[in-house]
This record gives C-alpha cells, sequence and structure tokens, in this order.
C-alpha cells in the first residue's frame, strides 16, 4: 500500500492547529488576567 | 512558575514523542507510513479518557464540598477532554480514509468516541447556559457523573452492537502482536499527552481562578 | 423507610391524578405516536418489506421522541404553578420526589408504549401477540432506562431558558447504550430467535438500568437546590 504521507500529515497537522489554538486562548486570558490582577493590587 | 516547567517539560515530551513517531517506530508492513496516525491517535483517546476521569472527580468532589476548586478542575478537565476526543475522532477518521476506503466506519471504538464527544460537548453547552456559579456546578457536576458513570456501558454497548454487524475487522488499528518499539513509541506519545493535559488543566484552573477572583 | 415510599407515592399519585383530570400530556402524546406512524410511512416509501426490516429501529425511534417530549414535561406544572421551591423545600431524602417522578413517567410512557404497538400493528399489518411478552420484557428495561435519565436531565434542565433544545442534546447522548441494547434486542424477540440471543443485551439494559438509577438517586438532591 503507498505510504499516504498527505494523510498522516493531515492528521498531525490538525491535531496541532487545535491544540496550539486552544493553547492560544489560554495564553491571551492568563495575560489579560495577570494585568488585571496587577492593576488591582497597584 | 511550577506551570510554566511543565508546559516546557509538555513540550519537550511532544518533540520526544513526534521523534520516535517519525523516527523510531518501524514503517509498518500492510498499512505503511500511514499507521503512524496511531502514535497520535491512541495516546489522544487515552488523554481523552484522563480527562473525563478529572472531570468526575471534580464533579464528586464539588458535590461533597461545595469548594469552587473542584467545579474549576472538572471545568478545565472538560474543555481539552473533549478537544483530545475530537482529535481521536479526526485522527481515526483520515486514518480510515486510505485504509478502509471511507472517511468514517461504525466501527467501535470511533462510535464509542463520538458518542463520548457528544455527552462532553453537551456538558459543556449546559456549563454555557447557567449564570449562578453554584448552580452551574451542581447541574455540571451531576451530568459530568452520570456521562462518566456512562462510558463503561457506552463502550459495551457499542462493541457488542458492532460485532452483530461485522464480525471481524480486517484492518484494525492495533498491530498484533505489539512489539517493542511500537510499543515504546505509544508510551512516550501517551506520556506527552498526558504532561499536555496537566499543563493546561494547571493553566486553565488558574485562569478560572482569577476570574473568579475578579468576579466575587 | 416507608415516610420515604409514601413520599414517593403521594409524587405519583398527585401527577397520575392531575393528568387524569386534564389529559393533557396524554392525549398529545398518543396523537404525537399517531402522526409519527405517518411521517415513518412516508420517510419509507410504500414497500412494505422496508418497513417491516426496520421495525425494531423504527419502534424505538417512536418512543425515544415521544419520550424528549414526555420527559421533558416532567417537572413542568412545578415549574408553572410556581411550586418548584415548593420542591426545594420538601423535608427529608428528597430521592422520594425523584422515584415519583419517574414511575409517574414509566406508567406514562407504558400507555404511549402500548398505543403505539397497536397503530404500528393496525397501520403496518403485523401482529405481535406471539412475541408480547418477551417484548414487553425488552420494552420495560428501555423504558425504565431512558426514563431514569429523562427525569434526571428533566429536573436539570427545568429552569433554563434554553431547556427545549438543552434538553435532547442532553439525553440522546447519555441514552445511547438503551437505544443500542433494546433496537438489539428487539430484533431477536420479533425474528422469533430464541430469547437466550436476546440475553447479553437485556443483562446490559439491565446494568445500566440500575447504574441510570443509583446516579439518579444519588444526585437528585443536588439538582432541587435551588
Amino acid at each position: 500500500m503507498p505510504d499516504n504521507w498527505s494523510y498522516v500529515f493531515a492528521a498531525y497537522g490538525v491535531a496541532a492547529v487545535v491544540l496550539l489554538a486552544y493553547w492560544r486562548r489560554l495564553a491571551a486570558r492568563a495575560k489579560n488576567l495577570a494585568a488585571r490582577t496587577a492593576r488591582r493590587s497597584a | 512558575m511550577g506551570v510554566r516547567a511543565l508546559g516546557w517539560l509538555a513540550v519537550l515530551a511532544l518533540i520526544a514523542g513526534l521523534g520516535t513517531a517519525f523516527g523510531y517506530a518501524p514503517r509498518e508492513a500492510v498499512q505503511g507510513n500511514v499507521q503512524r496516525i496511531m502514535y497520535l491517535h491512541v495516546p489522544a483517546v487515552l488523554t481523552a479518557y484522563l480527562a473525563f476521569g478529572f472531570v468526575f472527580l471534580g464533579s464528586v468532589g464539588y458535590l461533597l464540598t461545595r469548594r469552587p476548586g473542584w467545579d474549576r478542575l472538572a471545568m478545565a478537565a472538560a474543555e481539552p477532554g473533549v478537544i483530545f476526543t475530537g482529535i481521536t475522532i479526526a485522527s481515526g477518521s483520515i486514518w480510515g480514509k486510505p485504509t478502509w476506503g471511507t472517511w468514517w466506519t461504525w466501527d467501535a471504538r470511533l462510535t464509542s468516541t463520538a458518542v463520548l464527544f457528544l455527552v462532553y460537548v453537551g456538558y459543556l453547552l449546559l456549563r454555557g447556559m447557567i449564570d449562578e456559579p453554584d448552580r452551574r456546578a451542581r447541574a455540571a457536576a451531576v451530568v459530568g457523573i452520570l456521562g462518566a458513570a456512562n462510558i463503561p456501558i457506552v463502550h459495551f454497548s457499542v462493541k457488542w452492537w458492532r460485532a452483530l454487524h461485522q464480525p471481524a475487522t480486517l484492518l484494525g488499528p492495533e498491530p498484533s502482536p505489539i512489539a517493542a518499539p511500537i510499543f515504546l513509541t505509544l508510551l512516550v506519545n501517551w506520556i506527552a499527552f498526558t504532561l499536555l493535559l496537566l499543563y493546561l488543566l494547571a493553566k486553565r484552573t488558574e485562569i478560572a481562578r482569577l476570574e473568579d477572583m475578579h468576579a466575587g | 423507610m416507608s415516610a420515604y415510599l409514601r413520599r414517593a407515592w403521594i409524587v405519583v399519585w398527585k401527577d397520575v391524578l392531575s393528568e387524569r383530570r386534564s389529559k393533557e400530556s396524554l392525549n398529545a402524546l398518543l396523537f404525537f405516536s399517531l402522526l409519527l406512524l405517518f411521517v415513518f410511512q412516508f420517510a419509507l416509501g410504500p414497500e412494505r418489506a422496508r418497513v417491516e426490516a426496520a421495525l425494531p429501529g423504527l419502534l424505538w425511534l417512536g418512543f425515544i421522541l415521544a419520550g424528549l417530549l414526555a420527559f421533558g414535561r416532567t417537572f413542568l406544572a412545578e415549574r408553572e404553578n410556581d411550586c418548584w421551591e415548593g420542591l426545594v423545600l420538601t423535608p427529608g431524602d428528597k430521592s422520594a420526589i425523584y422515584l415519583g417522578k419517574l414511575a409517574g413517567n414509566v406508567l406514562l410512557m407504558a400507555v404511549v408504549e402500548a398505543v403505539l404497538l397497536v397503530l404500528f400493528a393496525v397501520f403496518f399489518g403485523l401482529d405481535f401477540t406471539g412475541a408480547l411478552p418477551a417484548l414487553s420484557l425488552v420494552l420495560a428495561l428501555g423504558t425504565l432506562g431512558l426514563a431514569a435519565v429523562g427525569t434526571l436531565f428533566g429536573a436539570i434542565t427545568a429552569q433554563l431558558r434554553a431547556r427545549e433544545l438543552l434538553f435532547p442534546v442532553l439525553l440522546l447522548p447519555a441514552v445511547v447504550p438503551v437505544l443500542l441494547a433494546s433496537v438489539s434486542a428487539t430484533q431477536v424477540v420479533l425474528s422469533a430467535q430464541p430469547l437466550g440471543d436476546a440475553a447479553p443485551w437485556l443483562k446490559l439494559l439491565a446494568a445500566a438500568d440500575l447504574v441510570y438509577l443509583v446516579v439518579g438517586v444519588l444526585t437528585f438532591e443536588f439538582v432541587l437546590e435551588g
């Protein structure tokens, strides 16, 4: 059977994109909150 | 700062996972290199189960103690749980297309995982619909507990239903017997995904804690 | 113990009585069942063989669709008549209310299912009499599972604005095993296979019913807190 590397990269690619997007959302929210917390205690 | 270290550890482990999946694990005889998707697919589903275990833990913990930290754990685990379940389904589907010829087969694991996906998306939808923290936590906890208790029941019902309609899956995802390099690669990737889950949990619960602090 | 059972019984009795007087749920559900029959027929086309082949699935489709309507309304009376606080303030073990509501739902579904069977027999020219005892067992086990989860989730979604959307979204994935097992067991029973072939499915249903009941009884009080 041929190797179908495109499918392999598609699968790993989807996983990477989704996880990266979720992590970036988390990181942005965390930064936002850290700034708010700093302003609050300042 | 422990969270940051955990994050880096997870990244390192993921790199190691990729390395083993593409460099160390052998090319499979029958399916060819497309079988390497398994090193994503199987660790993803295992990590999803772990995440839903945390949902169950957080749900029970909240109902017993009423401490918000437990509810934060449940919520923080449900999000990556749904993501890893989605990755399991997507990778299973993509693996299936060249292997079995179709994007979807009602094979036991894909179907069970899809049902799991639906259950926990419903869980997140429910959480989104309730504003009051205590009511939201209680409602979600009950749904989370039933969802977790249902996992083995779903597994068996789908497996038996599947066995009725297709006695033998010709190209199963797991090669048998499992050779050492394959097992090791699976192990490394599973550890990497687990570390990633723990990191995401830590980060998400921290965000939730800060949000609660700012709100209350 | 007897106070607990009496509390559950009072809930059933009240619901049965108010249903007998108003008949609003039952009548609408029965009419809905009749409509479903037509929908199934039009969806599958005139060939009788297709309907017969799909029969177990059609039956349970009918039951689950009727169940979605019936279970979603479990706490409607309390909600609309401002009696929710009454439920919340009930002294003692609130799971008695759950069992009472569950029993009421099972009774309601029993009537709907019996009527649906008769309608199927009449409209599609089918004969269930031979399989009736075994079929009743399958229906009982399956309906108990559907109702156990339906009553619990009905309570959870009762106070939500989006309950009509959220209730089916929560219920359907949760009862997938019940559906799979019930349809498979019904298939065995209706095709005159020995009942032993359905035994694994019946055992699965019984186990699932037990799990759902235990979860329902243990967690109901947390749902009713406010």
